[in-house]
């Protein structure tokens, strides 16, 4: 990292910059933060239930991504209004997945499971490069797109990062509720804790996993429809995230629906964090890098901090399933 | 028995005449096309090769209302007028398929000489692989500066490179300072002097990056930020928000399209309000980025052509209504490139006499081309081994273009440089999100 | 002796086997000689890479059960390591391969000691992201050119033995070739060793294996640094081959996927598999890009056919292509 003393210090290199990156950063993180938690509650209740990882899991929040995407202009609405439908699309992907592929990938060895699911997230992928060309599209028109709050000291909120972390909060909420105080809720816990016992006491497997494949699904596809407002989608989007989703969930503890949403505030802010770094930096007095900076780094640290994890504290923050 | 006798024949007589189809087919001279027809530059491509085709087309046929020697005749007429094939394979963006194909082109459909490939990574793949087999190629479009510093003897670049337009960005800088731009009194130094700039991490956008550097330090101007960003990034906040923190003057960008177009967005929503944003063409200048309409007025970005050039050169209009006729846009710096990459190849190949590799590349050493042959607003082509690069055209010249808002509500760009071919008054300062 | 006996005994093969063996050697020793276009010869050296890339995985993924979606990171040491020796110091691929490969198993006995403390998907997960780690820190590194790559200078007298510089692809082939061979035999003695014998008792069932006194980690970790010493040599043979090398391309997740798929394909955990993996995906991948290439609607298809096969493969019989082989012989051996 080149140094240069003796740069000049004009006002903005000076504590209160500092102070107000880390503002700016902490909230930044927070609204990515609880998009990426959304994104990895669907992989966490697939997991919980029925101990399978979903390598197209990714894929599905490409699919939410350009369903809400292209339905909105169809119906003439606004983005924001075609969210159930990724979500409707979501749940029918997962329970498409589930009776089609996955039933038969839980007879067999992990081997097959692991190969089955990175044979859907090749297929999904490259059918949407197929039909949707490789170029990235992202919402153009919206009410809430192009608009923003100035807040405090110079803090920019975009209302449709706002609006994404509202929503995704929401639907925590209801995942929450549903699983916390409704019966089929209960019997979801009850598999996943269980499975024969489940069994015993009269409830389905086969419905439950469809069930869990149904939420995750829509869930995922959800987060989809929510990002597509500031991040564009192409077919390859879906690595990132799927990525981003594993390392939030063992983060927070494969299984573990309050674990997701810490988790992913968590990794959020980091990605956010590069700013402050640089802010540190200035304040030493150096320029803030030329050619590689920590930014190229900020997703080489949430894959790390999987690897990290795994290795010493494999349960999370708040797993309770290995 | 006599069934298979008369199959027997029939296929001897086909391998006696098929080769004598080749001979016919000798009047071919049959050129490798290599540009990026599907991938995330799949857009450049298509106007990178309807540009070469054109080109090809003009040079084919004997055509009135073009001012160009190529259009005087049918075919190349010191090879008996034979006419230009292009045979056009897609890489997609990736150097790797970009150096198998051309392979291919040399081995199996042995093309006399190679064109493309737009993106810098892949001509670099492309152009070794010719080196190697010792086949002619002629760069139209890439500007990395290290393509042309590797001592090659098979490879010529029509295009200037990014040295080069990175200096034309700072003197423009420099002539903003000293009031020297059309239609903006001369701004205050301390205004202008801390830069920021982001490039994306590949072999062009990384070598933009170091020319910036350079540049930035010769004409003593603060580069407070450089960095170097990982290409088709869904996500630049961060990168952005660091740009804007040191409060820079002017914000300097080597971006494709997807990365331009979320660039101005991530700003936009950031409210930034630098004095000046500066493209170094590739995304900036392309129909996709021109979609965000009213967003990106006052945005400048280099270029190597644009249809107002038209204005002061006959030719670029009569080539510019051609190309607009069959593709409904009207010439880019990269269509118009290609074309005179192909137009290039052409008048070698004339000059040449034959398709053999050496004739080639002695008339590659020895050609000029007058500048009034050109679409392009260049002095000519001219291809000189000086300063440790071989094989680079010394006749060329970029421009900067500013978007502006035109008389028919669309948005369109304004040559501000070089100064006097300035054709609107520049806006300055930018109006800020 | 014994060693080398092992290594040539394919007694455990019916006759049937052997033979189709050998007509397959004998037309890889003359394909150059047939009239072939230059496709079909860069097809036949992709098929040879991946067919060594395989057997290398198939140690650790195949005969240890641990599927490694991390392999791509070894390619990248292998090819940097070749191309920076010889961009710098001109040190020639017979000494710079043999120290890539060295670099990329002390990095893989580093990494591998944490990383089988984990199984199954965590593992596999885990392999992804040390693999990710490691291309991104390429990618920003000056040393190796970073997102740039290297690219490797034409030394102007070919044919060169001794820095691997041909114009014409059957010299690549041909050294390709020696190398296949010596990985197939190696794979073959391996399945014979102690190691062998411990790796497949460990995936029928670790905790038995373990009270019979085998240590299942270090097992676990030898068998990972093999997979690893055999993509490292492809990777510098890679390196040669294309004379331009960049993170994206040598060490991306694509690669490693691909190179697990194509021994999964043809069957994990036996010794033909890679190589029918490999026969399979190689050409159709190559031919099926080159008709669809251009025809923007249509980019895509090869995958789109590759995840459906792997799909159909993993839900009907994991054991790949020659489990089906297999599978079908067991049934005739019952009627």
């Amino acid at each position: 990292m080149p140094w240069s003393f003796g740069a000049e210090r004009a006002g903005d290199e000076s504590m209160e910059a500092l102070l107000l990156a880390i503002l700016k950063a902490v909230v930044a993180g927070l609204l990515m933060g609880l998009v990426f938690a959304l994104v990895a509650l669907g992989l966490t209740i697939i997991f919980g239930v029925m101990d399978v990882v979903n390598f197209a899991h990714g894929e599905f929040l490409m699919i939410g991504m350009y369903s809400t995407l292209l339905t909105a202009p169809l119906l003439g609405v606004d983005p924001v209004l075609t969210l159930p439908i990724s979500g409707l699309v979501g749940a029918a992907l997962g329970v498409l997945c589930y009776f089609g592929l996955i039933r038969y990938l839980l007879r067999g060895p992990v081997i097959a499971q692991l190969f089955g699911t990175f044979g859907l997230m090749l297929f999904l992928r490259n059918l949407a490069l197929m039909i949707m060309g490789s170029e990235p599209m992202i919402v153009h028109k919206g009410i809430l797109v192009g608009k923003s709050f100035v807040v405090g000291p110079g803090i920019v909120l975009g209302a449709t990062k706002l609006a994404a972390g509202a929503l995704s909060l929401l639907a925590f909420w209801g995942a929450w509720w549903l699983i916390d105080r409704t019966k089929t809720g209960k019997a979801l816990t009850a598999t996943s804790l269980d499975k024969e016992a489940a069994m015993y006491m009269g409830i389905s497997t086969e419905r439950v996993n469809a069930l869990a494949w149904a939420l995750g699904g829509a869930s995922v596809a959800v987060a989809g429809g929510l990002l597509v407002n500031f991040w564009p989608v192409d077919p390859n989007v879906g690595l990132l995230f799927t990525m981003i989703a594993f390392a939030t969930v063992a983060l927070g503890g494969f299984g573990s629906i309050k674990g997701a949403l810490v988790a992913g505030v968590l990794i959020g802010m980091i990605v956010q964090a590069p700013p402050v770094w640089d802010a540190m930096l200035r304040l030493a007095g150096s320029n803030a890098g030329s050619g590689f900076t920590i930014h190229s780094f900020k997703y080489t640290f949430v894959y790390l901090i999987y690897f990290l994890i795994m290795v010493f504290r494999p349960q999370g923050l708040f797993g309770w399933k290995q | 028995m006599r069934k298979s006798m008369f199959v027997v024949v029939a296929l001897l007589a086909a391998a006696l005449i098929l080769p004598a189809a080749g001979f016919a087919a000798s009047k071919e001279i049959k050129i490798g096309v290599l540009y990026p027809l599907t991938g995330g530059a799949a857009a450049a491509g298509r106007v990178l090769r309807a540009g070469a085709e054109l080109a090809a087309e003009i040079a084919n046929q004997k055509m009135a209302g073009i001012d160009m020697d190529m259009a005087k005749n049918a075919g190349i007429k010191s090879m008996g007028g034979a006419k230009i094939v292009l045979i056009v394979k897609d890489h997609q963006g990736n150097p790797q398929m970009g150096a198998d194909l051309a392979k291919k082109l040399i081995q199996d459909d042995k093309v006399v000489g190679i064109l493309g490939c737009y993106h810098s990574s892949v001509t670099k793949t492309v152009s070794a692989v010719c080196e190697r087999y010792g086949v002619p190629m002629i760069n139209g479009s890439s500007t990395s500066p290290a393509l042309t510093t590797r001592g090659f003897k098979w490879f010529w670049r029509t295009t200037p490179h990014d040295k080069w337009f990175t200096k034309d960005l700072f003197e423009l800088l420099k002539g903003l300072t000293e009031g020297k731009v059309k239609g903006v009194k001369a701004v205050p130094r301390a205004e202008l002097n801390k830069l920021a700039a982001a490039c994306e991490k590949t072999e062009w956008g990384s070598h933009v990056s170091e020319e910036i550097k350079n540049f930035a330090g010769q004409y003593k101007f603060d580069l407070a930020v450089n960095l170097l960003y990982a290409a088709k990034s869904p996500d630049l906040s961060s990168e952005v928000q660091g740009m804007i923190a040191p409060k820079p003057g002017a914000m300097l960008f080597a971006s494709y399209a997807s990365d331009a177009i979320l660039m101005v967005k991530t700003l936009k929503s950031m409210k930034a309000k630098p004095k000046l944003i500066w493209g170094q063409d590739a995304g900036f200048d392309k129909p996709e980025f021109r979609e965000m309409g009213k967003d990106i007025e006052g945005i400048l970005t280099r270029s190597v052509f644009l249809p107002s050039v038209a204005r002061v050169k006959k030719v670029s209009g009569q080539v510019n209504e051609l190309f607009k006729k069959k593709n409904g846009v009207d010439l880019d710096g990269a269509s118009a490139r290609a074309f005179t990459g192909l137009q290039t190849w052409v008048y070698v190949l004339e000059k040449a006499g034959s398709a053999a590799p050496k004739a080639i590349q002695k008339a590659c050493n020895a050609i000029k081309i007058p500048g009034d042959q050109l679409v392009v607003p260049w002095a000519g082509v001219k291809f000189e081994s000086v300063g440790g690069e071989t094989g680079q055209n010394v006749l060329g010249m970029g421009l900067i273009g500013q978007y502006q808002m035109q008389k028919d509500g669309k948005i369109g760009l304004e040559i501000v440089y070089p100064f006097n071919l300035a054709t609107a008054n520049m806006i300055y300062p930018l109006k800020g999100f | 002796m014994e060693a080398i006996k092992n290594a040539f005994d394919f007694s455990d093969f019916p006759r049937l086997d052997m033979g189709v063996a050998g007509a397959a050697l004998a037309f890889l020793l003359v394909f150059p000689a047939l009239p072939h276009s230059s496709f079909a010869m860069t097809t036949m050296i992709q098929f040879l890479m991946f067919s060594l890339y395989g057997m290398g995985w198939n140690t650790i993924g195949g005969y240890a059960g641990q599927v490694d979606l991390g392999k791509a990171q070894y390619v990248g040491i292998g090819a940097y390591t070749t191309a920076v020796m010889m961009v710098r110091w001109d040190v020639p691929f017979w000494v710079s391969m043999p120290l890539g490969m060295g670099l990329a198993v002390g990095w893989s006995f580093i990494i591998g000691y944490p990383l089988f403390k984990l199984k199954g998907h965590y593992f596999a997960i885990a392999t992804i992201a040390t693999s990710l780690v490691l291309k991104d820190l390429f990618e920003v590194w000056d040393f190796v050119g970073g997102a740039k790559g290297l690219e490797l200078p034409l030394r102007g007298n070919m044919p060169d033995f001794l820095y691997l510089q041909f114009r014409e692809d059957y010299y690549y082939f041909y050294i390709l070739l020696v190398m296949f061979l010596a990985g197939l035999l190696f794979i073959n003695g391996f399945r014979h060793s102690r190691l062998g014998f411990q790796l497949r008792a460990i995936k029928d069932n670790e905790d038995v294996a373990r009270s019979l006194g085998i240590n299942v980690h270090w097992s676990k970790i030898k068998a990972y640094a093999v997979a690893t010493a055999y993509v490292a040599m492809v990777g510098s043979f890679h390196a040669c081959y294309n004379f331009n090398i960049e993170p994206e391309d040598t060490m991306s997740l694509d690669l490693s996927v691909l190179i697990a798929l194509m021994a999964m394909l043809g069957g994990a955990g036996s010794l033909w598999g890679p190589i029918i993996g490999a026969s399979i995906l190689v050409p159709m991948r190559s031919y099926l890009g080159s008709w669809l290439g251009g025809q923007a609607g249509l980019a895509g298809l090869d995958l789109v056919i590759y995840g459906g096969i792997i799909m159909l493969i993993a839900a009907v019989q994991p054991r790949g292509v020659w489990g089906i082989v297999q599978a079908v012989r067991a049934k005739r051996r019952r009627t």
